[in-house]
């Protein structure tokens, strides 16, 4: 909101703020923050009026003539000017040396084809007064000579622009500002006293104002005016407007505006000839009725709006704007002006559903001064009266009865206990005078009635902020609270073990090489559908298309951060990229009517996500480097597993899979694996399918895993809880290698749990060591190296008892899996 | 004989010296110190030799000896070192050369900031809660006492998932489910998450953090949340710093306060060209306030017999805005575009 200084200062004494910064910071300090203060003399310092003296040619340039123009005292100065429309004895603007004109130019004594030139005659444009000009401006022949040229213009307003809070409707206007920045000086602020007395007995305006929408519509003043002319207002009031941001239209209008900015109490007038019958009422609107309005449109009204109607037609969408039927226009006579308080609620319902916000609908939505009405009414008719001429002809007041504002009890100590500050009795009780409050002595405290427009003033807690707010909140100590019971302990919740969990596993990633990256949790159609995946929460107002969906899962977003990153890569190079997310995904939930107080329907589900590409290393010669494969990508995740100690997660390749994965058709079949987590499928990891990279022209292979981070955390146990040590074998063990061929798609695993299985107990540990498919053994089949480790915990063994179990495992092996000692 | 064996340690000795190896030093020994050398096979013939010549010649025979032992170690040890000092050079290698790096990681400068906040807050005994990021259009609103259709609603621009479904415009909903699900108090809270608002510019995201924090206990005080966040911001900004409370308004408080920091790149003084705070000296950082008493009642405090006098203070901050402000990052929406060239730099 923006309040004009100059209009202030007639309702507030501010001689005492030190200027516009001051009162600036007064407010601020009061919670009604000052975003910025303009002043319209910014730029006009050093610009003066002067006469043309001589007008004479320049001697280098056609176009350019070079004048000497007197200040009124002083040597008369040589300026050089561009325009045409000037000629000797004329007033001008003159922007002397050292100006730093509105439009940034900045005036120094230089040379202007050959000519020195000491200062510069100004348009309006160069003035900041319009947007474009022709010529220079040419000032009334009896402007005084070198006075500053924004006394001259009227142009010494500074303006604040106010954030005002939503539960201060009361500071929505100067009147309200005057009101808070003179209880900070502890004076009365002052508002002319309009000429006009009201009669509210009086009920001789046609038509009659009433009241058809009960408590919604609970006042309706009304007053008619005869012989009016229609005219432009006088030029403070222009100034006024022109000062908070509005536009002149006319004497009546304007009128209207000036007082909604002025006391904070929206009010319109009508062409009385214009309405119809002899009642205006304030009702609830027909479903289905139009209402043109003043704006050109016309709105469809859906029966929840209020509306002032006159017998025949609605004639305003009530406290939002005016009716285009029944506009004040150029040949308007007889004005009717209306004063209304409506509901808070409606009005904004009402403006949120037909998208009209208006300075009116602002002011309504938070709530009016109930008791300002009358005032608000005898201000607007004096103006309209003194600047349109006319006589009131009749006065219409409807009004219920007004409920008085309740009292709130205030304990004299309350406000110190809950404040923590320092702070009296009698303090209280002069900060709350001072801003309208009336208080009632009881015993131990006060009744405090708040004034009528202090709509926010309802329970005690709102008085203890008026207490430290006026007093300033830096009064108030700082102090440290003791804790009253024991923290709770970390192991009992759940949700602080699912973020310990988290940060670990963000941790081990980070070690790991990866990059963190947060993720929108919008995505488009588009990317979905190229991903073959579906989302099944819609955002039902997205910014964007970009912002449609709710993610399903989170490879998305890291797929859209490769295709990123590789399109920024530099040289030759293919990009090392390891990037990893864990953040809720959103799925429908599939309970039914699983929506209600607390209950939304939608299921949140954390995963952890990662992708791998590019070099093994960030740094190696060629010779050693190389590209990432599906066993660094699987190392991740052991590694990964490793750290949350989960038990019970293993992969299993995705061909065996049922098919539970989201996002299996994204994989290589041949190079991926399904995450099982006990007995369910919780996520995939392999490479990505080449049709995708295909697509996006990515060079390197790229791995990807997504896991259900929430099956991971039932599964982990923190690190060491329940270890025992273990002492390791005394005796010396024997390890025998197995050289074998089997059919490709016999699977190493099976290999290994085969020796173990068979080599009960001295079998301890097989592994694979190598691998080989190629010309050295037969088409589909793979040669797979073993190595099995025996030894018995309390003895050395026989070179005889490890042949032995040799021979078995070389048996089993022959049977279950087809393999042939090479 | 002893002449002999003069003859045989003098070219022993004038062999060593054109000896380079420690292989023909070593034949060398064998073939005259050897059992078969030929300084034995001279003292083969002492049996031959009068009785009292022998200690004669076994003393000469021990000095040649003595003698040629000392010579041809000095010379293995020569040699040794001359054969090291040849493997060392041959072994240089160009320690300039890349090693072989593994990747360094990073964590986002969102959780980075967000577990140094935590990490503060913890330290007074603030437990972390989190709760869902699409909430239910009452707890977001009503249950903070934003009422439908209140002028309140236009601060916090919303994205809906469904009737009466929200995407959560703030944490407050966690700290309402907190204390329902509790039924109880003391409540020391602290909400991390991740937030939503239909907005998008270079200091607006349409998804940004928050962290709110919210203690209740009988006999909460302003000055309470005063020390907090002035123990908050000295730790996150620097010892020095200062904070600064101005009036404000939120729905969920009364009253209700802005919270500036003093900034922590010109020490509060608000100097001319100060980048961080653009010569204000202080930075906004915090919204925060006493908890309205309209939230104990949706928590359904109030019903509890020991309810009266209950009072709570409660905050909230942008983590986003810090971490921005900590690392002088210039536009927000870096923060969500992945760029490896972005979050390399935040290297834990």
């Amino acid at each position: 909101m923006r309040i004009s200084w100059n209009w202030l200062s007639e309702m507030a004494d501010l001689s005492s703020m030190g200027g516009p910064k001051g009162l600036g910071e007064l407010l601020t300090r009061r919670g009604l923050e000052v975003e910025s203060i303009e002043s319209q003399n910014a730029g006009l310092a050093h610009v003066v009026t002067g006469k043309i003296l001589e007008k004479g040619q320049h001697p280098q340039a056609d176009r350019l003539s070079l004048c000497k123009v007197t200040l009124g005292s002083g040597e008369p100065l040589e300026i050089v000017c561009g325009a045409q429309n000037h000629k000797a004895g004329d007033i001008v603007v003159v922007a002397q040396v050292g100006a730093h004109l509105p439009n940034g130019l900045k005036i120094a004594a230089g040379k202007i084809r050959g000519v020195v030139s000491h200062g510069m005659l100004c348009s309006e444009a160069e003035l900041g007064l319009k947007a474009e000009s022709e010529g220079i401006l040419i000032l009334p022949p009896k402007t005084e000579l070198g006075r500053p040229i924004a006394d001259v213009l009227g142009r010494n307003d500074h303006i604040l622009t106010l954030k005002v809070t939503a539960n201060r409707a009361d500071c929505l206007s100067h009147w309200g500002i005057a009101r808070e920045v003179s209880a900070s000086l502890g004076k009365k602020p002052c508002r002319p006293e309009p000429k006009l007395t009201w009669d509210s007995h009086r009920a001789d305006a046609t038509p009659r104002t009433g009241l058809e929408a009960g408590s919604l519509g609970p006042q309706f003043y009304g007053c008619l005016i005869e012989g009016v002319k229609i005219g432009p207002s006088p030029e403070w009031i222009i100034k006024r407007l022109e000062a908070v941001g509005a536009r002149s239209i006319n004497n009546v209008v304007d009128a209207t505006n000036l007082v909604m900015f002025e006391l904070g109490q929206p009010v319109h007038a009508y062409d009385a000839s214009r309405l119809e019958g002899g009642a205006l009422v304030v009702r609830e609107a027909r479903a289905g009725e139009t209402l043109p309005l003043l704006d050109g449109s016309s709105v469809t009204l859906s029966g929840t709006e209020l509306v002032i109607s006159d017998d025949v037609k609605p004639v305003a969408l009530a406290g939002v704007m005016g009716g285009g039927n029944s506009e004040v226009s150029d040949q308007t006579t007889r004005v009717y002006l209306e004063v209304a308080e409506f509901d808070p609620t409606t009005v904004r319902k009402s403006s949120s559903r037909h998208q009209k916000k208006s300075e009116s609908s602002h002011r309504f939505e938070r709530g009016i001064d109930p008791q300002g009405l009358e005032f608000a009414m005898r201000r607007l008719a004096s103006l309209v009266l003194e600047n349109a001429g006319g006589k009131v002809v009749g006065m219409s007041t409807a009004r219920k009865t007004l409920a008085p504002t309740p009292a709130i009890s205030l304990e004299a100590g309350y406000c110190a206990e809950f404040l923590g500050m320092p702070v009296e009795a009698p303090e209280v009780e002069k900060v709350l005078s001072a801003l309208g409050c009336e208080l009632k002595p009881r015993f131990g405290g006060w009744e405090v009635t708040p004034p009528s427009f202090r709509l926010d003033l309802r329970i005690r807690e709102d008085l203890a902020e008026e207490v430290a707010r006026c007093l300033g909140f830096e009064r108030i100590p700082s102090e440290v609270p003791a804790l009253t019971d024991m923290p709770t302990s970390q192991a009992s919740d759940s949700r602080v073990n699912t973020r310990s969990w988290m940060d670990r596993a963000k941790d081990r990633l980070v070690s790991l090489g990866f990059n963190e990256v947060v993720n929108y949790s919008f995505t488009s159609t588009r990317w979905l559908q190229e991903l073959g995946l579906v989302s099944t929460v819609k955002v039902m107002n997205p910014l964007s298309e970009e912002h449609e969906w709710m993610v399903p899962s989170l490879v998305p977003g890291l797929l859209a951060n490769v295709v990123h990153n590789t399109r920024h890569r530099f040289g030759s190079e293919s990009q090392a990229l390891r990037l990893f997310e864990i953040r809720p995904t959103f799925h429908t939930s599939s309970q039914v009517g699983a929506v209600g107080e607390d209950q939304t329907g939608v299921d949140e589900k954390w995963r952890l996500s990662f992708v791998v590409s590019g070099p093994r290393q960030a740094q190696a010669l060629r010779a050693e480097e190389g590209e990432v494969d599906f066993y660094d990508c699987k190392a991740v995740f052991e590694g990964l597993i490793e750290s949350m100690g989960a038990r019970g997660v293993r992969l299993q390749p995705l061909s065996s899979s049922r098919g539970g994965s989201l996002l299996a058709h994204l994989v290589h079949p041949g190079q991926a694996a399904e995450i099982i987590a006990g007995n369910q499928g919780a996520g995939v990891l392999g490479l990505l399918h080449p049709k995708f990279a295909r697509q996006w022209k990515l060079r390197a292979p790229v791995f990807l895993c997504e896991v259900d981070f929430d099956a991971l955390v039932r599964m982990a146990r923190p690190a060491n809880e329940g270890r025992r040590f273990s002492s390791w074998p005394e005796y010396p063990g024997m390890e025998r290698d197995f050289a074998l061929v089997v059919k490709s798609e016999v699977s190493g695993e099976k290999l290994t749990a085969i020796a173990l299985k068979v080599g009960k107990p001295l079998a301890k540990v097989a592994k694979i060591f190598d691998v080989y498919r190629g010309s050295q053994v037969a088409e589909g089949m793979t040669s797979i190296a073993v190595r099995v480790i025996f030894w018995e915990d309390t003895r050395s063994l026989q070179e005889s008892e490890t042949e032995e179990v040799s021979r078995k495992i070389v048996e089993a092996w022959r049977k279950e899996a087809g393999a042939e000692l090479r | 004989m002893i002449e002999q064996l003069k003859s045989i340690a003098e070219k022993a000795l004038r062999d060593l010296e054109s000896i380079s190896t420690l292989e023909s030093l070593e034949e060398l020994r064998v073939a005259v110190l050897g059992k078969k050398g030929s300084l034995s096979e001279v003292l083969k013939g002492l049996g031959s030799v009068p009785a009292e010549s022998r200690p004669a010649i076994g003393a000469a025979a021990n000095e040649w000896k003595r003698k040629l032992e000392a010579a041809l170690e000095a010379r293995r040890t020569e040699l040794e070192e001359s054969r090291l000092s040849v493997q060392l050079e041959q072994e240089r290698i160009d320690v300039t050369l890349p090693s072989r790096l593994a990747h360094s990681g990073s964590l986002h400068p969102i959780t980075q900031t967000t577990r140094k906040i935590i990490q503060v807050f913890a330290r007074l005994g603030f437990d972390v809660t989190t709760g869902p990021e699409i909430e239910t259009e009452f707890l977001n609103f009503e249950a903070v006492n934003i009422p439908k259709d209140h002028p309140a609603r236009d601060m916090q621009d919303t994205f809906f998932a469904g009737p009466g479904v929200v995407l959560r415009t703030h944490t407050s909903p966690v700290q309402m489910r907190s204390m329902r699900e509790k039924g109880r108090w003391p409540v020391r809270i602290l909400c991390p998450g991740a937030v939503y608002r239909c907005d998008d510019d270079a200091t607006h995201s349409p998804m940004f953090h928050q962290i709110e924090g919210l203690w209740v206990d009988h006999g909460v005080k302003m000055s309470h949340l005063k020390g907090v966040l002035e123990f908050f911001a000295r730790e996150i900004f620097g010892s020095d710093s200062k904070i600064r409370l101005r009036p404000s308004y939120f729905p969920f408080v009364e009253p209700g306060a802005e919270v500036d920091v003093s900034c922590f790149n010109c020490s509060g003084r608000g100097d001319d060209g100060c980048r961080v705070c653009r010569g204000s000296g202080w930075l906004e950082i915090l919204g925060a306030g006493m908890v309205h008493p309209r939230l104990f009642e949706m928590a359904g405090f109030d019903k509890q017999a020991a309810y009266s006098g209950l009072t709570g203070f409660a905050f909230g901050l942008g983590v986003e805005r810090i971490a921005m402000l900590l690392h002088r990052i210039s536009d927000l929406r870096l923060m969500y575009q992945g760029d490896v060239r972005f979050l390399s730099q935040f290297r834990a």
